[in-house]
C-alpha cells in the first residue's frame, strides 16, 4: 500500500478500457460489410459508450453494440458516448500489415490539435476516442479485431501528491448530497444523463459544478482547482482511462497557473434501487508542465489481448452465426430440454450416437428417417434399389415431383440428399443396391452370382457397422437375409410392416452372445436339443397349446421371436404366384407415418433400457405397472389396427423351427456363408422348411387351423400370432 | 373485459410505466425501437463476473457436443498467436495500471421483453456473451450463474426454454416459452383490489428463473396511476 512506499515516487496509473462487444455488433458489422461497405476499406465513424455504476470487480468497459453504426442514435442512460473510427480490412493480410503506430499517431495528433486549438474545451468528447481495426472472415465467421484507446503521455508521468480516498471519508454527508444534486442539475441543464468532465468547487455546505467551458468564470482560485470526471472504473486506487487526456488538456491550457489539482473520480451507482456516490474517489496530483506549442506528446493505447500481450483478438462466432451450426445446436438444445424438463434420466447421447441402417427408403424408410432426425440421430444409412416414381412423393416425405423426372432418382441417394437439406449436421449415406431374397434365383450367370455375393458382403459389412437395423422393405422375403445376418451378428433389429389398415412394429429377439449359447439349457434356447426333439416343439405363435397368458409375459429379450418366427411357411417368391393387386400392398396413407414413428420410438425405448435388446418384453398388461424405462414400456411387438384405432402389445417366443433365426439356419449361415445363402436364394421355400423341420411340422399340424384360431384370439391381445400377414396379402 | 389477457396497446403502456420506474431506480430497462417499424421491446443488459472455479463444471457434461467455453477461448488465442509478433503500436506505458487480471470471466447478459401476438403475453428473450461478443451456450450459462435454474424450471413447470430467432432482430436468442403465462398470471390479475402493472408482475415471476431480479422497490416505489 501507500504507507510503505514513498509518496514522492507514486505515479498516477490509469485503468485501461476493456473492449466489450455485444453479439449484435458483429451481426451488424456483417450486414454492413455485405450490404454497404463491401470492398470499401475507408475509415467509418462508429460509436461506443462507457457506463458508470458497475458493481465492484467488473473491468472498465467500452461497449459497442448493435447500434454502434448509428452515430447519431441515442446513448443508453448514464453512459457516456465515445466516438471511434472503424478500419475494416478486406483481407487478413491487410489487417496484419496495417500500420498501427501510424493510425494511433494520426488519432493522437487530432486530439492534440483539438487541445491546442481550445476546441476540446468546448467539446471535451474528443478527449476520449477509440480506433477499431477489424477483419471479418465471413466464410468462417471469424472476426479479428484490435482496439486502440489513444492517450497522450506526460514524459515523466503524473505525480500523486495525496493518494486516492473514498469520497465519504473526505466529504460530509451534506457535501455528498450537495454534490449529487449539483451534478444532477448539470445533467438536466445539458439535457443528458451523464456529463463526462466537469469543474467543481465546494465549501463545507455547498458544492457547485460547471462545464469545462466555464473555466474562466468558474475558477476563481487556481490554488484550489477540483476537476471532476465521470469515472467508469471501479478500482479503489486508480482512475479510468477518460481522465488521461483531460489532464493533458489541463496541463496544456492552464498548466502554468496550476500546481496541485484535486481530482474527483465521480462514481455513481444504484443497487436494488438505492443510489450512492459515496464510493467516488478523490485525490491530489501535481500537474506536470506541458507548454503551449510543444510537439505532440508520445501516445499509447492499443489494447492488450486476453493473454495480456500486445496483439489483436479473434472471436469465432460460427456457433451463433453459421446457420448450419445454429441448426445443430438448436436440435441438440431442444432434445436436451426434453431431458431437463421431462425425463431427467434420459440418456440422449446413447440415442444421438446410435448408427441406424434403414433397409428400404420407401414410405416406411422416409418416415423412420424423419423421426430419427427428430431424436437427433446423426448417423443414418439407406439401402434401396428403387427409383422414385410419380406416385411416391405424396406418400414418401423425402421426395418431391422433380425427383421423379428423367426416370427418377435413386431413392437411397435422393433420401440422403434431402436429409442433408433438412439438417446439414446429419451424417447420411445411401447405397443403391438390391438385397438377395429366398426363392429369387441368383444363379442365372456367373455375373448374377457374383453380383449377389457382392451384395451379401456389402449387406454384411453394413450390418456390422451399424447398431440398429431397420427392416422397412415392402416384401416379406427381402427381410429374410438381413434378419439372418443381424441375428448372427447380434444386432438389434426393428422391423415394421404394413397391411391395408394394420401394421406390426417389432424388435427381433436378440440372441445371447455365442459363447453363452452352449451352456444354456432348455428346449427353446438350446439348438442341439430342439432340433433333436422336433415333435415336442411348438411354434411360438401357434397358440393352440399356449392359451395361458403367463407364458407370454416376462419373456426376456433373448427368447423373443423374429418376424419369421410366427410363420409356418418359409419366405418364397411372394411376387410370382400372385395377381397384381395382391402384390400391390396399398395401405391407408397414415399407416406408414404411424408405424415409422413407432419403430423409432420403440428403438429409443429399447436404448433407454439398461439391458437394451435383452430387455424383458412389456405387454399390454404392463400398461398399469411401473415402467421399465424413463420413457415407459419396451414391448416386443406393437400391432396396430387402424380400423379400430387400437394398438396391442403382444410378445412371442422365438420358434425353434424359424426359417430365419433358428439355430439351424444360423449354424448353416455361419458355417457355409454364401454357399448356404445362394442355395436358399435359388431353391423353393421347401428348402428352408425341410432344413428347419417345418415340413415335418406341417404334416403333424393343420397350419391353416392355427392361423384361423389365432386370428380370432388376437382380439384380446393375448395371442400375439399372425393375422397381419393375411391382411397384407389381400 | 378479460383482465388476464394483454393486448399490444396495454403491453406498450405497461412497458412505458416500467421504464419510467426503472429510470428512477436506475434499474437499466430501456425501450428499444426497431428501425423501419413502430414495434419495440424492453431491453436490459447486466454484466456479471463468473468465477473461474466453475470452469470445471462446464466441462462436466456433454463434453462432446459442447466443449468448454474456456477451451474455445484458448483455441482462439492460439489462432491469433501468429499475429502477436508485430506489436508495432506501443512503447512501454508507465501510466497504465497493470493490475493482475482477476480470476474471473466477465459475461454480458442481455434480456429482452417482446410482445407475443400468438400468446397475447410478454415473452422473455435472453442471451449471454463474452466481452468478445461470443454467445454462451445455455448449458454453460446455467452452470455458471444459475445452478438452481434447472431445478426451479423442473419444479415450477412455469415455462420452458428454447433457442429461437428474435422476432424483431432475427438473431438467435433463448426464449422462455410463454405457454403457461396466462395460467399463472390469471389469478394475479383478477385481484381487482390492487391494480398492477402486468409486465412488472409477470417479470417478477419469470425474471428470477433466468437470473433477472426485480427489485422490491418497484412495488413500493409508487402506485400506478389508475
Ligand atoms: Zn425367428
Amino acid at each position: 500500500g501507500f504507507a510503505s512506499s514513498s509518496a514522492a515516487d507514486l505515479k498516477l496509473q490509469f485503468a485501461p478500457f476493456s473492449s466489450a462487444l455485444e453479439a449484435g455488433f458483429w451481426h451488424q458489422l456483417t450486414q454492413k460489410k455485405l450490404n454497404d461497405y463491401r470492398l470499401d476499406e475507408s475509415p467509418k465513424c462508429i460509436k461506443g459508450y462507457y457506463y458508470n455504476g458497475d458493481p465492484l470487480g467488473l473491468p472498465t468497459r467500452l461497449t459497442l453494440e448493435f447500434s454502434a453504426f448509428e452515430v447519431d442514435g441515442p446513448t443508453p442512460a448514464h453512459c457516456c458516448p465515445v466516438t471511434g473510427t472503424l478500419f475494416n480490412t478486406n483481407t487478413l493480410d491487410a489487417f496484419k500489415t496495417t500500420d498501427k503506430k501510424a493510425l494511433l499517431e494520426k488519432e493522437a495528433k487530432e486530439i492534440w490539435d483539438a487541445i491546442q486549438s481550445g476546441s476540446a474545451i468546448n467539446d471535451p468528447s474528443i478527449l476520449c476516442r477509440f480506433i477499431l481495426l477489424t477483419f471479418a472472415d465471413l466464410k468462417k465467421y471469424h472476426f479479428y479485431y484490435w482496439f486502440c484507446f489513444p492517450a497522450l503521455c506526460f514524459p515523466e508521468g503524473i505525480k500523486i501528491v495525496q493518494p486516492a480516498a473514498v469520497l465519504e471519508q473526505v466529504f460530509s454527508a451534506k457535501q455528498i448530497a450537495a454534490l449529487q444534486q449539483a451534478y444532477d442539475e448539470l445533467c438536466v441543464k445539458r439535457g443528458t444523463t451523464a456529463v463526462p468532465y466537469f469543474l467543481m468547487k465546494y465549501t463545507a455546505d455547498t458544492v457547485q459544478v460547471a462545464p469545462l467551458a466555464d473555466w474562466d468564470a468558474f475558477v476563481t482560485d487556481t490554488k484550489k482547482v477540483t476537476i471532476g470526471v465521470y469515472d467508469p472504473c471501479t478500482l479503489s486506487q486508480h482512475p479510468g482511462w477518460p481522465l488521461r487526456n483531460l489532464l493533458v488538456l489541463l496541463a496544456n491550457r492552464w498548466g502554468s497557473k496550476l500546481d496541485i489539482v484535486e481530482v474527483l473520480c465521480f462514481r455513481d451507482r444504484t443497487l436494488q434501487g438505492n443510489r450512492s456516490i459515496q464510493h467516488s474517489l478523490i485525490f491530489h496530483i501535481k500537474l506536470p508542465e506541458l507548454p503551449l506549442n510543444s510537439a505532440c506528446p508520445k501516445s499509447v493505447g492499443w489494447e492488450k489481448n486476453s493473454k495480456g500481450a500486445m496483439g489483436p483478438r479473434m472471436v469465432n462466432l460460427s456457433e451463433c452465426m453459421d446457420p448450419k451450426r445454429l441448426a445443430e445446436s438448436s436440435v441438440d438444445l431442444n432434445l436436451k430440454l426434453m431431458r431437463w424438463r421431462l425425463v431427467p434420466t434420459l440418456d440422449l447421447e446413447k440415442v444421438v450416437n446410435t448408427k441406424c441402417l434403414l433397409l428400404g427408403a420407401g414410405t416406411l424408410g422416409c418416415n423412420v428417417a424423419r423421426t430419427l432426425m427428430g431424436w437427433g440421430v446423426r448417423h443414418i444409412t439407406f439401402v434401396d434399389n428403387a427409383k422414385i416414381s410419380y406416385s411416391n412423393p405424396v406418400r414418401q416425405p423425402l421426395y418431391e415431383f422433380e425427383d421423379c423426372l428423367g426416370g427418377g432418382k435413386s431413392k437411397a441417394m435422393a433420401a440422403v440428399e434431402r436429409l442433408s437439406k433438412i439438417f446439414p449436421g446429419v451424417n447420411a449415406v445411401g447405397h443403391n443396391m438390391s438385397i438377395p431374397m429366398p426363392g429369387h434365383p441368383v444363379s442365372f450367370s456367373q455375373a448374377t452370382l457374383s453380383q449377389a455375393q457382392e451384395d451379401v458382403e456389402q449387406l454384411e459389412k453394413l450390418i456390422s457397422e451399424h447398431d440398429v437395423i431397420f427392416l422397412l422393405m415392402d416384401t416379406r422375403e427381402s427381410r429374410w437375409l438381413p434378419t439372418v445376418i443381424a441375428a448372427s451378428k447380434r444386432k438389434l433389429v426393428v422391423n415394421a410392416a404394413l397391411g391395408f389398415d394394420t401394421f406390426v412394429v417389432m424388435r427381433h429377439g436378440l440372441k445371447k452372445p455365442p459363447a453363452t449359447l452352449s451352456v444354456s439349457a432348455g428346449p427353446d434356447s438350446s439348438p442341439s436339443c430342439s432340433s433333436a426333439s422336433s415333435s415336442s416343439s411348438t411354434p411360438a405363435g401357434g397358440a393352440a397349446s399356449f392359451s395361458g397368458s403367463s407364458l407370454f409375459s416376462n419373456i426376456p429379450g433373448h427368447k423373443l421371436g423374429c418376424y419369421f418366427c410366427n410363420d409356418v411357411v418359409a419366405p418364397g417368391d411372394s411376387t410370382r404366384d400372385r395377381t397384381l393387386d395382391q402384390q400391390c400392398t396399398v395401405s391407408r396413407p397414415g399407416l406408414a407415418m404411424i408405424a415409422g414413428a413407432l419403430a423409432v420410438e420403440m428403438m429409443v425405448s429399447i436404448l433407454q433400457h439398461s439391458e437394451g435388446g435383452y430387455a424383458v418384453a412389456s405387454s399390454s398388461d404392463d400398461r398399469m405397472n411401473e415402467p421399465p424405462t424413463s420413457l415407459g414400456l419396451v414391448p416386443h411387438q406393437i400391432r396396430g389396427f387402424l380400423s379400430r384405432f387400437d394398438n396391442v402389445l403382444p410378445a412371442s417366443l422365438a420358434f425353434d423351427k424359424c426359417t430365419a433365426c433358428s439355430a439351424t439356419v444360423l449354424d448353416h449361415y455361419e458355417r457355409e456363408g454364401f454357399s448356404f445363402l445362394s442355395k436358399v436364394f435359388n431353391s423353393s421355400h421347401s428348402f428352408l422348411e425341410d432344413l428347419t423341420g417345418l415340413t415335418l411340422l406341417h404334416q403333424e399340424t393343420q397350419a391353416a387351423e392355427v392361423r384361423e384360431e389365432s386370428e380370432q384370439s388376437k382380439m384380446g391381445g393375448e395371442n400375439p400370432s399372425v393375422g397381419l400377414e393375411k391382411s397384407r396379402a389381400r | 373485459m378479460n383482465l388476464s389477457v394483454l393486448d399490444e396497446q396495454k403491453f406498450h403502456y405497461c412497458c412505458q410505466l416500467l421504464v419510467q420506474q426503472s429510470q428512477q431506480l436506475k434499474d437499466g430497462w430501456c425501450w428499444e425501437t426497431v428501425t423501419s417499424s413502430d414495434e419495440g421491446y424492453l431491453k436490459k443488459i447486466i454484466v456479471r463476473t463468473v468465477v473461474i472455479g466453475s470452469r470445471l463444471m462446464w466441462n462436466h457434461e456433454s463434453s462432446r457436443t459442447s466443449s468448454s467455453f474456456h477451451q474455445k477461448q484458448e483455441d482462439q488465442m492460439c489462432e491469433t498467436e501468429n499475429l502477436n509478433a508485430e506489436a508495432d503500436g506501443d512503447d512501454e506505458d508507465d501510466g497504465l495500471c497493470t493490475f493482475s487480471e482477476s480470476r474471473s470471466l466477465v459475461l454480458q447478459y442481455e434480456y429482452h421483453i417482446v410482445y407475443s401476438y400468438s400468446y397475447s403475453t410478454p415473452v422473455l428473450y435472453f442471451r449471454a456473451f463474452s466481452l468478445e461478443g461470443r454467445s454462451v451456450s445455455l448449458e454453460d450459462m446455467w452452470r455458471s450463474v444459475h445452478p438452481s435454474l434447472r431445478l426451479s424450471l423442473q419444479k415450477n413447470r412455469l415455462s420452458t426454454i428454447s433457442l429461437q430467432e428474435h422476432p424483431l432482430l432475427g438473431q438467435p436468442f433463448f426464449m422462455l416459452h410463454p405457454c403457461r403465462t396466462e395460467e399463472f398470471m390469471r389469478p394475479v390479475l383478477q385481484d381487482q383490489l390492487r391494480p398492477m402493472n402486468y409486465v412488472l408482475v409477470w417479470l417478477s415471476v419469470v425474471g428470477p428463473l433466468v437470473g433477472l431480479d426485480v427489485p422490491l422497490k418497484y412495488s413500493t416505489q409508487l402506485h400506478l396511476p389508475g
